[in-house]
């Protein structure tokens, strides 16, 4: 009974013992998932949005709302009409206006998703629900969702919403109009309406080089003559041109390594088919073994001493 | 088990095994008062579970994770990580002396993790969606809440239940009939051979998930104070989980042997404090080695709000990793008592606060935990007490004298009063 296992039943067991997670692990991440600067693919595509040119019309969160067929956030008017203080639940898309506390300068801001190139929600999603789609769109799939809320937690712009009201919640997002327009061959509703252009839709290679024109036609006219979302957390495919400071209009500072990579850097190593786990496995189950072993081999003289068998 | 006397000390009494609660009453005050908690806490949570989760919570867009997950789940389980850092210590370190107090540590290390399961079912918003967690082609495999939703229950439901088995099994055999007895003495040598490799398992997988959980804070990038977000979380996270897990594990082994009235193994209770000093001061080195390579000397000791917390907590750590080195603190059980109960604080402050208080999401919100959501939290933590409460009677958990039992159970309140032939008791 307490014959001593041969090497090869002590590494059937080891493998046994983390079995279904061995089993089901193997087919684990691609070698670069993700690069601390991550490259746009050359079908990513983007939007460009100028706030010197913005008129703060509205338009976009009026077509947004009705091609995504979002209910009206009527809570400050008093349900009265349209009046989203922020992104939320019922709100993919707003115009939002900085004023300068002693000035006259002002400035609007377009809020959405903005589509990172490695997102940190679709890192941290565990079952893949939020996911970087077709021309880079990250989208949202309700089917595979388990409403852990960590895409709230992991994005850096604070862009996913939580409906916090609802039995079946969603999370609320810009999808690029993923089904609704792009799938169709139509750019996405707000920049399709935008009747000043201050939003462009496009690649993201030519907005980019876009943007730099308009850089360097008018030098100063632009808040550090540069576009935020370049290199912002490994860089997004939304891609912003301000005349004030982009923390004035709630784009946060952040650096240019992706989260996904911050965040995987060691891990990916450790758990690369799981060798780190087996490895361990393999280390502690055989100092375990010959623990054990000796620990049993003790055992019948102290049962013996105290007359009953010995408690595991 | 290994019960050599060789160490001489005063006392009448050594841990040996495991020995139940066989006197005073099942249902006491504090059971019926914790039950009572446990029981609102649940039918709330029940009624969560038709509602949606805002009317229940003060969890927000900014503050997306409450107290079910960053108190109950984050923060919990590393009381809870007895079982990983005694096992640990005990097979493969071979500290023949812990093996008498694993059986604390199993139970309340399963009941945290549990409880934490429980917490987590209710808190998730689309719970329903859960089942692809069979299918493996649907994991993210880079995502550490992949990693701890599959591997805290594969631990809790596999490991820590087969773990737990042999208690249950042994009550069985000691109050069965002979027919039970001839299954169970079948059933023995396999548990015994599968032992070796369930326990590798049973560690292989809780450092997994207990790193994760620091992982899970990686991705919060800036919002969470400098102090706390570094490349480090997720060793951290580990190393206060082993910390919490023997400090806990010891608070509990002198709480519960003060109320039973149990004789106290100072040997043994001096290796834990041993292994707990060692355990700060190895949490404290990675700490400071960490503020220091990455800069934050000035910021940690700049006694601003921040600071000030950071500075609690190291006092919290460092106050057990010193005092232990004593051995007049190490065996007089009160002041071990204070200070394990001062490394189970610094521990959990650890864990929670860059949930939470160091927390800084760009909008400007505020979480603060609602009148339900803090009931069921408790609720959980009830449940949790409760059933320690009825295992140590029920089972053989707290460690004590062999002499002192004649290897009788109580009885089970549902049957009726088992019918024992004297000679039954081998």
């Amino acid at each position: 009974m307490n014959a001593p296992m041969s090497r090869r039943q002590a590494l059937f067991g080891i493998i046994g013992a983390g079995g279904t997670v061995v089993g089901a692990l193997v087919p684990t991440a691609s070698a670069e998932e993700h690069p601390a600067h991550p490259v746009a693919p050359l079908d990513a595509v983007a939007m460009l949005y100028d706030n010197t040119i913005c008129t703060g019309c509205k338009a976009c969160m009026v077509a947004c709302s009705e091609v995504n067929g979002l209910p009206p956030d009527t809570s400050l008017s008093g349900g009265l009409w349209q009046m989203p203080s922020d992104l939320n639940s019922k709100t993919k898309n707003i115009i939002k206006l900085y004023q300068e506390p002693d000035g006259p300068g002002f400035a609007y801001v377009k809020k959405q998703c903005m589509h990172c190139l490695d997102p940190a929600c679709v890192a941290g999603c565990p079952f893949d629900a939020l996911k970087k789609n077709l021309w880079g769109a990250v989208t949202w799939d309700s089917s595979l969702c388990i409403g852990c809320r960590y895409c709230e937690v992991a994005c850096p712009f604070d862009v996913p919403k939580f409906e916090w009201d609802k039995w079946n919640p969603k999370i609320v997002k810009c999808e690029f109009c993923f089904d609704q327009r792009l799938l169709h061959r139509k750019e996405p509703a707000c920049t399709a309406v935008c009747p000043t252009g201050s939003v462009i839709f496009g690649k993201r290679v030519d907005l980019l080089a876009k943007a730099k024109d308009r850089i360097a036609a008018a030098p100063g006219k632009y808040f550090e003559q540069r576009v935020y979302g370049e290199h912002e957390a490994g860089g997004t495919q939304v891609l912003y041109l301000s005349s004030v400071g982009f923390d004035k209009i709630g784009l946060p500072k952040l650096g240019t390594t992706s989260l996904g990579h911050y965040a995987t850097k060691v891990t990916s190593v450790i758990y690369k088919w799981l060798s780190g786990p087996i490895l361990l496995a393999g280390v502690l189950g055989m100092v375990i073994r010959k623990n054990w072993n000796r620990h049993e081999a003790e055992r019948p003289e102290r049962e013996k001493r105290t007359g009953f068998p010995e408690q595991l | 088990m290994s019960a050599r006397d060789t160490t001489g000390t005063t006392l009448v009494n050594h841990w040996q095994s495991g020995v139940p609660v066989n006197r005073g009453p099942v249902i006491t005050d504090t059971l019926v008062f914790f039950g009572a908690v446990a029981m609102i806490g649940l039918a709330l949570a029940a009624i969560r579970f038709w509602s949606p989760l805002g009317p229940f919570s003060g969890m927000n867009d900014a503050y997306a994770w409450g107290i079910w997950k960053t108190f109950n789940v984050m923060t919990l389980t590393a009381l809870g990580s007895g079982p990983l850092a005694l096992g640990i210590a005990a097979w493969v370190f071979n500290r023949q002396k812990l093996h008498v107090v694993m059986r604390t540590a199993l139970v309340s290390g399963f009941l945290f993790y549990a409880t934490g399961l429980m917490a987590l079912g209710f808190d998730v918003g689309r719970p329903w969606n859960f089942y692809s967690a069979l299918m493996p082609w649907r994991w993210n495999t880079e995502s550490a809440m992949l990693e701890i939703s599959i591997c805290m229950p594969i631990y809790c439901a596999l490991f820590l239940s087969f773990e737990i088995l042999p208690l249950v099994l042994e009550r069985l055999y000691y109050t069965g009939g002979e027919r039970t007895r001839a299954v169970l003495r079948r059933i023995s040598p396999v548990l015994r051979r599968m032992y070796p490799f369930m326990i590798t398992g049973a560690y292989v997988v809780p450092l997994m998930h207990q790193s994760s959980l620091g992982g899970l804070l990686l991705l919060a990038g800036t919002k969470i104070h400098p102090l706390w977000q570094s490349p480090f979380l997720p060793l951290l996270y580990l190393l206060a989980a082993g910390l919490c897990g023997i400090a806990f594990v010891t608070f509990l082994l002198l709480l519960a042997c003060l109320r039973y009235r149990r004789s106290l193994d100072l040997a043994i209770l001096g290796e834990l404090g041993n292994l707990l000093s060692a355990a700060c001061f190895l949490f404290l080195a990675v700490r400071f080695g960490d503020l220091i390579w990455r800069g934050m000397l000035d910021q940690a000791f700049a006694l601003d709000r921040m600071s000030s917390l950071f500075l609690i907590e190291t006092t919290l750590i460092l106050i057990p990793a010193v005092a232990l080195r004593f051995k007049a603190v190490r065996e007089t059980p009160r002041s071990l008592l204070k200070v394990a109960t001062l490394a189970c604080l610094g521990g959990t402050f650890y864990r929670f606060v860059p949930t939470t208080i160091a927390y800084h999401p760009e909008r400007h919100s505020i979480y603060f935990p609602t009148v339900p959501e803090l009931l069921i939290g408790a609720a959980y933590i009830s449940l949790a007490i409760v059933g320690f409460g009825l295992a140590v009677k029920y089972l053989a958990v707290l460690p004590g004298d062999t002499g002192s039992w004649n290897h009788r159970f109580r009885s089970l309140p549902s049957r009726r009063p088992a019918t024992r032939p004297e000679g039954a008791i081998a």
